[in-house]
């Protein structure tokens, strides 16, 4: 499967798109969508850092809840234990932690596996991870933490107090922003490319010189870090981190979201994490069946179009010109 | 002493035979056809249901012919359920990576839950276990409820069955070669395609056996699926994806495992389970019995 | 204790979670809360439009059983209300969302429903939701009644004033139990516990020993033994090895806190071991769930229950409200959650009538301090912690193979709430008495 390349100016004015999509949003709907836009922001970063692990190095895991609740569990106990720690150092660290937890799943697991094999050891160490959650005593158990308030940004000369109104949403959109564009830097630029011949042809990279393990890892550090990126983000805009984070069917969103909108596109993922939401936000009401809703509809896309909403766009768009090449042949 | 330690190798292999029974299935699709089957605890669960309703005729008192009657009726209601998956799901995505079918069976999870809370509602059900084996058993101190010994013998005997039928029928050979090398099968004039919808339908129909034949050992409700799919999960790659014997063996570690953290570890239950399989895929990612990675 | 219960503070502004920086939203927000078309519900609030009660409930995942009876009691009181002229002549309408009995999911839901005029809520079950509300409900302006969420936290350690409970803590249900254990089985001094692996199970069981060392020398006058409980996994398919751990234990009276369906697998697995023959079980509160599952394979056993319609014959709200159940749905059965939920609603109610608003803070103030009839008799909403003090039931259970349920309840009894309620200490947890 070929991946779409994006033009720089493409992707900005993609970014740019999304960035006034989501500041407009406070002004023009209430505060139930407003939480859900922050959600979908983080559930975008989340997707994408999925599917770079996935779609450029080949690496199917299905443990990503674990960085996600790593990040979320690392800023929640920072901000309710340590809150003189700079907001912004918090995040970082949180963002480390998962890069730590991805190196140490990658050292023990990708040497040796890959594919469902390798999902299925990310699915049992990410369970691990959660049952283990649940037992500690600092992490709150099973009710988790409560009270993650949103703190202040301090830049010695100003301050922002992200408690007030809802400038912690718009502090999420900016971040999400800076790490979608950095996560797209590394999409397009030669590390991606690197780890695009590691997946399409390993013997041949590996012909070439290119250390394969070393590139899947660092995919996977990579993947884990700006997960749990999101999940720090995650932290203060729910102000309560619970071990659900942590439960593999949480695992199974970004891969939702990836395929939703298609795999092979740096915005598949920013497509399904939309478009789920929708889904899931219209179906809100319709209580007792919800299961059935989201099973069926998912089925069904994955059967209908399994290249995405964007595959599927790609595919009408590149038939059209054909069409009417047709048509001009036919009435010259 | 002695009766600890029997009760806890016999409690351990009540857990290994009734994990096994619903990881049967689960683990045959994976041999033959690589498919991770997400939604193969969602109709173990229907399964159940469905001999649930057979045995909802019979009053408080189930006779043991009835009970082995209705897990027939499950297995052939899964089989035929097999059969429309494999038509309508499965047949479509033959041509696509692994992912997809993962998250169509997932999805197939959900709609299963979904399925059963439309028809059987939300209230919680059990049935009794079959009248002749309400008795006990009494070993060396250690008390062995003859249902048990029911769930540990149709393990066993459902062990038997397949191992044979795989190693010493004609079709167990054509089935493996089929794993083993399905391009070079479909050369031979083999055809492999309906070999896969049997074993789709094999397959579902262990999947409803297991809910018929345990339907007395634990309560039923939408959340089933959800209580059994990560154990047999546990059990099919720990045993090496796709192995029979394999996840037999499997399910015999897991179970003892289980039994020994419930006994000496009692505050951390789970925390065992889940580092014995991340131990043993780290050590041996194929698993016990499995063949080197693809 | 009354006179305390009548000190309404209401002018105790900080909560237990100070750290939260909590402004008055609506004065921060400035101009985006002016433009956004959804946010007009003081606009709104003076006028005859009907009051909008938001219902954030399970109707998904593995509490929508419990959610199915809370929804149906919150949709019995609105009929029975509007039916009457409604609250200061408006009507009360539900907004039902699903919480999926996932905090995220919940607050999104609740933000969603102040967004859109209902700030004032119903219907948490789980705890973990009950402790994201009270921080969401400050900032956001709205209130909560909970309707069986069982943590003691609520009122304790994360106590908020947003928050409230017009059902049984678990103080007071779990020392009711002891209390009616004392009484009935004096001879029954050896206890143990099949605890579930979870942070609420064990809270069950450390107030439910407090209460056997407080009432067992009192009305028993014998020092009861503690052996060490079990602690169970959630949602195990076979729970063989913690039963055989049990059945070898000396206690003759066990405590059940397991829930649902693994109760029921619980009970089931533990029929051939005899766990519960010759010695008394109590269970914490699964009401009919176990019984109605197990039909005649019930072990007879004592359990708590937010409400019994027998219990409460006579009363003329809980014949009305059986009635209406059984009418709406055809179902004979309905378990206690139907009550709490009704009960939330008239307090909603007469909160609103007695503070003559519907406003977050004035409904509040109607709500401390507030005394109100209920299917289960009178009830206090103790005004410094939000508790209601209520007298707490149970019923005991046993098979009953000629029956059609093939269970019958035959005893039930009410606990006076005020002699096993714990004093008001929100912020704070309390201290309990604990085996030397």
């Amino acid at each position: 499967m070929s991946i779409t390349r994006i033009k720089p100016q493409h992707f900005a004015g993609v970014m740019a798109l999304l960035i006034v999509a989501g500041f407009l949003l406070p002004h023009v709907a209430n505060r139930g969508i407003v939480f859900l836009g922050g959600v979908v922001a983080i559930n975008m970063v989340f997707g994408i850092a999925f599917n770079i692990a996935f779609q450029k190095a080949g690496i199917l895991s299905f443990g990503n809840a674990m960085f996600f609740a790593t990040g979320a569990y690392a800023t929640g106990y920072m901000i309710t234990q340590v809150p003189q720690i700079p907001f912004l150092l918090m995040i970082a660290l949180s963002g480390l932690a998962g890069a730590l937890l991805a190196l140490i799943t990658g050292l023990l697991a990708l040497r040796r596996s890959s594919g469902v094999y390798f999902a299925v050891i990310t699915l049992a160490v990410g369970e691990l991870i959660h049952v283990l959650i649940t037992k500690m005593d600092f992490l709150g158990r099973n009710d988790g933490m409560v009270g993650v308030f949103r703190p202040t940004l301090d830049f010695a000369v100003f301050q922002i107090d992200l408690s007030q109104g809802d400038s912690y949403y718009y502090f999420i959109i900016l971040s999400c922003a800076v790490l979608i564009s950095i996560l797209w830097v590394l999409w397009s630029n030669r590390f991606g490319r690197a780890l695009q011949t590691v997946k399409s042809d390993p013997m041949r990279a590996d012909f070439l010189g290119t250390d394969i393990n070393r590139k899947r890892l660092q995919a996977l550090v990579l993947s884990g870090a700006a997960t749990a990126l999101a999940g720090a983000l995650f932290a203060p805009w729910a102000q309560i981190v619970t071990p659900d984070l942590a439960h593999w069917s949480q695992s199974t969103m970004p891969l939702l979201f990836a395929l939703l909108g298609g795999t092979a596109f740096f915005f598949g993922p920013v497509v399904g994490a939309v478009l789920f939401s929708v889904l899931e936000y219209n179906t809100r009401t319709l209580v007792g069946i919800s299961d059935l809703m989201v099973g069926g509809l998912l089925l069904a896309v994955v059967l209908a179009v399994p290249g995405g909403v964007l595959g599927l766009l790609k595919s009408v768009i590149a038939r059209k010109p054909a069409k009417s090449l047709v048509r001009k042949e036919k009435n010259p | 002493m002695t009766g600890e330690l029997i009760t806890i190798a016999f409690n351990a292999l009540i857990w290994s035979m009734a994990t096994f029974l619903i990881a049967s299935g689960l683990t045959l699709v994976f041999g033959i056809l690589h498919v991770l089957n997400f939604s193969h605890g969602g109709f173990f669960m229907i399964g159940a249901y469905v001999a649930y309703t057979v045995l909802e005729q019979f009053g408080a008192t189930v006779p043991l012919w009835a009970y082995l009657m209705a897990a027939i009726v499950a297995a052939a209601a899964m089989g035929t359920a097999g059969a429309a998956v494999d038509q309508v799901v499965f047949r479509r995505l033959k041509n696509f990576e692994g992912v997809y079918v993962l998250i169509a069976t997932y999805a197939l999870l959900l709609v299963c839950d979904g399925f059963v809370k439309l028809v059987w509602g939300l209230n919680y059900h059990s049935v009794s276990p079959p009248e002749s084996l309400l008795g006990v058993l009494f070993a060396g101190g250690a008390i062995l409820p003859h249902f048990s010994i029911f769930v540990v013998l149709a393990g066993l005997l459902t062990f038997l069955v397949l191992e044979a039928v795989l190693n010493h029928t004609s079709v167990g050979r054509t089935l493996q070669a089929i794993a083993a090398d399905p391009w070079m099968a479909q050369v031979l004039g083999i055809n492999v395609s309906s070999v896969y919808r049997w074993t789709m339908i094999v397959g579902f129909a262990l999947a409803g056996l297991a809910g018929g034949l345990l339907v007395a050992n634990q309560s039923l409700s939408p959340d089933l699926a959800g209580i059994f799919i990560l154990q047999a999960f546990g059990v099919v790659i720990v045993g090496g994806m796709g192995s029979i014997r394999g996840a037999f063996i499997a399910a015999i570690l897991l179970g003892f495992v289980e039994a020994i953290s419930a006994t000496y570890l009692p505050s951390y239950p789970g925390v065992l389970f889940f580092a014995t399989i991340a131990a043993v895929l780290i050590l041996r990612p194929e698993g016990l019995l499995g063949r080197a990675t693809t | 204790m009354d006179s305390r219960v009548r000190d309404v503070r209401i002018t105790t502004e900080e909560d237990s979670m100070t750290h939260l920086k909590r402004r008055t939203v609506i004065g921060g927000l400035g101009a985006s809360a002016l433009t956004a078309p959804f946010l007009t519900r003081t606009a709104w609030a003076q006028s005859d439009e009907p009051i909008k009660i938001g219902v954030v409930t399970s109707l998904s995942g593995p509490q929508e059983f419990i959610g199915s009876f809370v929804l149906n009691g919150c949709k019995i009181a609105v009929n029975q209300i509007n039916a009457q002229g409604g609250v200061m002549g408006r009507e009360l309408v539900l907004e039902v969302r699903d919480d999926r009995a996932n905090p995220a999911d919940a607050t999104a839901a609740a933000r969603e429903l102040i967004g859109l005029g209902a700030h004032l809520q119903i219907g948490t079950i789980s705890s973990a939701v009950a402790l994201a509300m009270g921080p969401l409900m400050s900032q956001e302006g709205g209130v909560v009644i909970t309707c069986g969420a069982g943590s003691e936290k609520i009122n304790h350690e994360n106590y908020n004033k947003h928050v409230f409970r017009p059902g049984d803590g678990p103080y007071m249900r779990m020392r009711a139990q002891a209390q009616l254990m004392a009484e009935r089985q004096p001879e029954v001094t050896s206890w143990t516990g099949i605890i579930p692996d979870h942070e609420y199970g064990r809270t069950t069981w450390a107030v439910f020993v407090d209460g056997l060392l407080e009432f067992y020398p009192d009305i028993a006058g014998v020092q009861p033994e503690i052996i060490d409980p079990i602690i169970v996994p959630y949602g195990a398919g076979d729970y063989r090895s913690f039963i055989t751990q049990a059945a070898r234990s000396s206690a003759k009276g066990i405590y059940n806190s397991t829930y649902g369906g693994d109760s029921v697998t619980l009970f089931q697995q533990a029929k051939p071991y005899r766990l519960f023959e010759d010695r008394i079980l109590m269970d914490s509160a699964n009401e009919f769930i176990v019984a109605g599952a197990l039909g005649t394979q019930t072990p007879p056993h004592w359990t708590g229950i937010h409400w019994y319609h027998e219990t409460n014959k006579g009363n003329e709200m809980s014949d009305q409200l059986y009635a209406d159940y059984v009418e709406m749905t055809g179902d004979t059965t309905p378990m206690g959650w139907l009550a709490e939920a009704h009960a939330g609603i008239y307090a909603y109610a007469k909160a609103i009538e007695k503070a003559g608003s519907t406003e977050t803070d004035a409904v509040i103030s109607g709500l401390k301090g507030l005394v109100w009839q209920t299917v289960t008799g009178e009830r206090t909403m103790r005004a410094e912690d939000n508790q209601a003090i209520k007298d707490v039931e149970l019923i005991y259970i046993e098979p009953k193979p000629d029956t059609e349920k093939g269970y019958a309840v035959t005893d039930y009894v009410k606990v006076e709430g005020t002699s096993v309620i714990e004093p008001p200490s929100p912020g704070q947890a309390v201290e309990l008495r604990s085996p030397t």
